[in-house]
C-alpha cells in the first residue's frame, strides 16, 4: 500500500490548477445548476481552451484526441474540476464514458466520427436509459427499435434525460429483441438528437434547470451505423458504462469544496467555536474523506486495468452519503439565509436529494453490495 | 498511490497471523478477561520477533505497525499494542515491558490500568510520562472485556515539545485500527449467521430490509479501514488522523447496533462469541471520547475553528 501521489501527478495537478486559476477567475461559481443555459454556454467555451491544452480526453488513446495518460491523470482532472464546481457542465460525461464507450465498442467508422468532436470539446452527449416505467428496473425498458433496411426505426419516450435540452447526441437504449428477452433484447444507438421524430421536452424540477426532460421518439429514422456493439448485446455496455459512470464523477469533491465554504461563512457569524457545530462539520468532513478514498481504491483497480469489481458499488454509496451529510448540514447551521435562491446551502441541499437516485439508485448499491461483496442469499 | 499489500505487508500479517493463532483468539481471550489478566506471554513474543519495532524499520513503518495493530485487536490479543507499536515509537520512546496507559488529562478506569506502571498523558498541548502506582490502582468491575483499573501516579516527567499532538494523533489512528480489525470481525460474524439462519423458511440475510443494514455497515467499515491506512501511511497528520477515527467512531456505534440486532438473543449470551468484539469496541469508544471529540479535533486541523 501506497497512498502519495507520482510526481508526475503532484506536477499535473499543480499545472492544471495555475490554468484553471485564470480560467475560472471571471466565473461565478454560485451558479451550480450543471446544465443550466448559462453554465452550458459556459462549458462549451471552457471546454475548447481545456481541450487546447490536452486535458479534455488525457485519458483516451492518442489515435482518438486523447492524449494516452492514465487512470489517476484522468481522476485528478475530475477532482480539480469537481472541486472547482465542474465547469465543464455536462462534458464530463462524454469524457468520462460515452466516449470510451465507442472506443471499446465502436466500429472504426464511428470513432473517427463521433470521437474527435467529444475531443475537442464541441459536443453534448446525454444519456436516454430511463422510461417512464422502466428507471431503476432498467431491463423493462420499452423504446423499440426496428431494423427496416439499412435504418433503425424509433418509437418510445425516455425521461430524466438530463442535459438533453443543450446535447447534441444521445447514448440510446431500446429494445431489438422481446419484452420476454428482458436484458437479452437491448441495444445501444448512437442517436443525432437533430433526428426527425426525437422531439424534447423540459420537466421543470428543483434540483438544477438540466436535470428533467423528457425525450420523444416517434418514428425516429436513423442510419443503421448508429447501432453500437451488436445487436440485442447492449446490456453488457450498459453494465460496463453504469461502471464508469457510477465513480466517474467525484462528486465528494464538490461536497468537500461546499463544506469548506460552509465552514467559512459560520466562522463569519461566529459560530464556528461552537462544539456542537464543530462536530457536525468534523463529522460530514469524515463522510467526504471516507468517500474519496473508497474511490481511489476504484481508481486503483482501473489504474492496473482490472475488471471492474463491486467495490465501484461502495464508493458510490460512501459519496451519496457524504452529499447527504453536506446537505443536511447545510440547513442545519445555516438556518433560513440556507434557504435563499443561489445560496451555498441551498444548492447543496437540493442537489443532495439527488445524489441517491441520479446514475442508479443508492438502494441498487446496497443490493449489489449484499449480492456481491457479502454474497448474501437471494431466496 | 496502490492499495495492495506490499510483499512486506503479507509477510508481516501471514507471520503474526501464525502467532497470535498461538497467542491470541477467543478461548484464550476468554480465559484471560476472566482472570482480568494482561497478556504478557503475547507481548513477549511480539518483542521478540520484531513486531514492537516495525513503525521504524527499514523495510516497513508505520503503516504496518497499524496493520499489526488492526490484526491483533481482530484476534483479540490481550496486549496494549497501540502503544507498543505506534505511540511509544512515534515519540522515539522505550518499550517497557508491560501494559502502557494512554490518557488525555484526567481519565476515568483506563483498561490494563491495574498492571500498567507507565502512562502518557496528553494535557492540551503537554505531554507527560507518568510513573504508576500499580499496588494502589483501584481495579473496577466492567462487562466490556478488558481489565479496568483507576490508575495511581506516582510521578511524572513532561516530554519534549510536540510530544502531545505525536502521541494524540498516533493514539487516534491506532484505537481506530483496532476499532476497525474488531469491527470487520463482528460483521463477518453477523453476515455469516445471516447466512445460515433460516426464519420464516427463508435465509435471514435474504430480506432486504437485513441486507441493506449489512451493506451499509459494509460500507462505513470500509471507508474507515482506509482512511486508517491512509493516514497510518502519511504519519498521522493532526487532520487524517483525527477524521479517520470520526469516521471509525461513527461507524462502530451502528456496527454494534446491527450486528446485535441480526444475531438477536443468541448474540447477547456470554456463550456467543459476538460480544467479545463488540464490548471491547465500546471500550475503544470511550477511550477516544467517541467520534465527537476527534470530529472537534478535525474540524480545528481543517478550519483553525479556535
Amino acid at each position: 500500500m501506497e497512498f502519495a501521489w507520482d510526481q508526475a501527478d503532484v506536477a499535473f495537478r499543480r499545472e492544471l490548477g495555475d490554468f484553471l486559476d485564470r480560467e475560472l477567475a471571471e466565473w461565478d461559481r454560485s451558479e451550480t445548476g450543471l446544465g443550466s443555459a448559462v453554465y452550458s454556454e459556459f462549458s462549451r467555451g471552457f471546454v475548447g481552451r481545456l481541450a487546447e491544452k490536452g486535458w479534455l480526453t488525457p485519458h483516451w488513446p492518442r489515435e482518438y484526441g486523447g492524449g494516452g495518460q492514465g487512470a489517476w491523470q484522468h481522476f485528478v482532472l475530475g477532482e480539480e474540476m469537481w472541486r472547482r464546481g465542474e465547469p465543464r457542465g455536462p462534458q464530463y460525461m462524454n469524457v468520462n464514458w460515452v466516449g470510451p464507450a465507442i472506443i471499446k465498442y465502436g466500429t472504426e467508422d464511428q470513432r473517427r466520427k463521433l470521437l474527435p468532436p467529444i475531443a475537442r470539446g464541441e459536443v453534448f452527449w446525454c444519456q436516454g436509459f430511463s422510461e417512464p416505467e422502466a428507471g431503476t428496473d432498467l431491463a423493462a425498458l420499452r423504446t423499440k427499435a426496428v431494423r427496416d433496411g439499412d435504418s433503425y426505426v424509433l418509437n418510445g419516450q425516455k425521461i430524466w434525460t438530463s442535459y438533453a435540452n443543450v446535447a447534441d447526441y444521445c447514448f440510446l437504449l431500446a429494445r431489438t429483441g422481446s419484452a420476454a428477452d428482458g436484458r437479452d433484447g437491448i441495444s445501444v444507438f448512437l442517436l443525432p438528437l437533430n433526428t426527425p421524430g426525437a422531439q424534447v421536452r423540459r420537466i421543470p424540477g428543483f434540483v438544477g434547470d438540466h436535470s428533467f426532460n423528457e425525450l420523444f421518439l416517434t418514428d425516429a429514422r436513423i442510419p443503421a451505423d448508429c447501432l453500437l456493439g451488436e445487436e440485442n448485446k447492449g446490456w453488457e455496455i450498459v453494465r460496463r458504462t453504469l461502471a464508469y459512470e457510477r465513480v466517474g464523477a467525484p462528486r465528494y469533491a464538490r461536497a468537500a469544496l461546499v463544506l469548506d465554504r460552509l465552514a467559512a461563512e459560520v466562522r463569519t457569524s461566529g459560530r464556528l467555536a461552537d462544539p456542537g457545530i464543530q462536530e457536525q462539520f468534523g463529522r460530514a468532513r469524515a463522510a467526504c474523506e471516507a468517500a474519496r478514498v473508497l474511490v481511489y481504491r476504484v481508481i486503483d483497480e482501473r489504474a492496473k486495468a482490472k475488471e471492474p469489481s463491486p467495490m465501484a458499488y461502495q464508493a458510490r454509496a460512501a459519496m451519496v452519503q457524504a452529499e447527504r451529510a453536506v446537505g443536511d448540514l447545510a440547513l442545519d447551521v445555516l438556518g433560513s439565509e440556507a434557504l435563499v435562491e443561489g445560496a451555498l446551502g441551498d444548492a447543496q441541499f437540493r442537489n443532495s436529494l439527488g445524489a441517491g437516485i441520479a446514475a442508479g439508485s443508492y438502494e441498487v448499491q446496497l443490493n449489489l453490495i449484499s449480492r456481491l461483496i457479502l454474497e448474501l442469499p437471494k431466496d | 498511490m496502490d492499495f495492495e499489500p506490499t510483499q512486506t505487508q503479507r509477510a508481516v500479517l501471514d507471520a503474526l497471523g501464525a502467532l497470535l493463532a498461538r497467542y491470541a483468539g477467543p478461548e484464550r481471550s476468554r480465559a484471560l478477561a476472566a482472570r482480568g489478566e494482561y497478556d504478557w506471554n503475547l507481548e513477549e513474543a511480539l518483542r521478540r520477533d520484531g513486531f514492537l519495532d516495525l513503525f521504524a524499520a527499514e523495510d516497513a513503518g508505520p503503516l504496518d505497525a497499524t496493520l499489526a495493530v488492526e490484526a491483533i485487536a481482530a484476534e483479540i490479543g490481550a496486549v496494549s499494542a497501540v502503544p507498543h507499536l505506534l505511540v511509544l515509537p512515534a515519540l522515539g520512546l522505550d518499550r517497557p515491558a508491560g501494559p502502557v496507559v494512554l490518557a488525555a488529562g484526567d481519565p476515568g478506569p483506563v483498561r490494563y490500568g491495574g498492571e500498567a506502571t507507565r502512562m502518557l498523558v496528553a494535557d492540551g498541548d503537554r505531554c507527560f510520562a507518568a510513573d504508576l502506582d500499580s499496588v494502589a490502582a483501584e481495579r473496577v468491575p466492567s462487562a466490556y472485556g478488558y481489565p479496568f483499573a483507576r490508575v495511581v501516579i506516582a510521578g511524572r516527567a513532561e516530554l519534549a515539545p510536540g510530544s502531545a499532538a505525536a502521541m494524540v494523533n498516533w493514539w487516534r489512528v491506532g484505537v481506530s485500527a483496532e476499532a476497525v480489525g474488531m469491527m470487520r470481525r463482528a460483521a463477518d460474524i453477523a453476515v455469516a449467521y445471516a447466512k445460515d439462519r433460516k426464519v420464516f423458511r427463508r435465509s435471514l440475510g435474504s430480506f432486504q430490509a437485513l441486507q441493506h443494514r449489512l451493506a451499509e455497515v459494509n460500507v462505513l467499515v470500509e471507508g474507515a479501514r482506509w482512511l486508517v491506512y491512509e493516514a497510518a501511511f502519511a504519519g498521522a497528520p493532526a487532520e487524517a488522523a483525527a477524521v479517520a477515527a470520526t469516521h471509525t467512531m461513527s461507524a462502530l456505534g451502528r456496527v454494534t447496533r446491527e450486528t446485535h440486532q441480526i444475531m438477536g438473543a443468541i448474540g447477547l449470551t456470554a456463550e456467543h462469541d459476538l460480544h467479545l468484539w463488540t464490548l471491547r469496541l465500546q471500550a475503544l469508544r470511550a477511550e477516544l471520547g467517541s467520534w465527537r471529540t476527534p470530529s472537534r479535533a478535525a474540524a480545528e486541523a481543517r478550519w483553525a475553528t479556535a
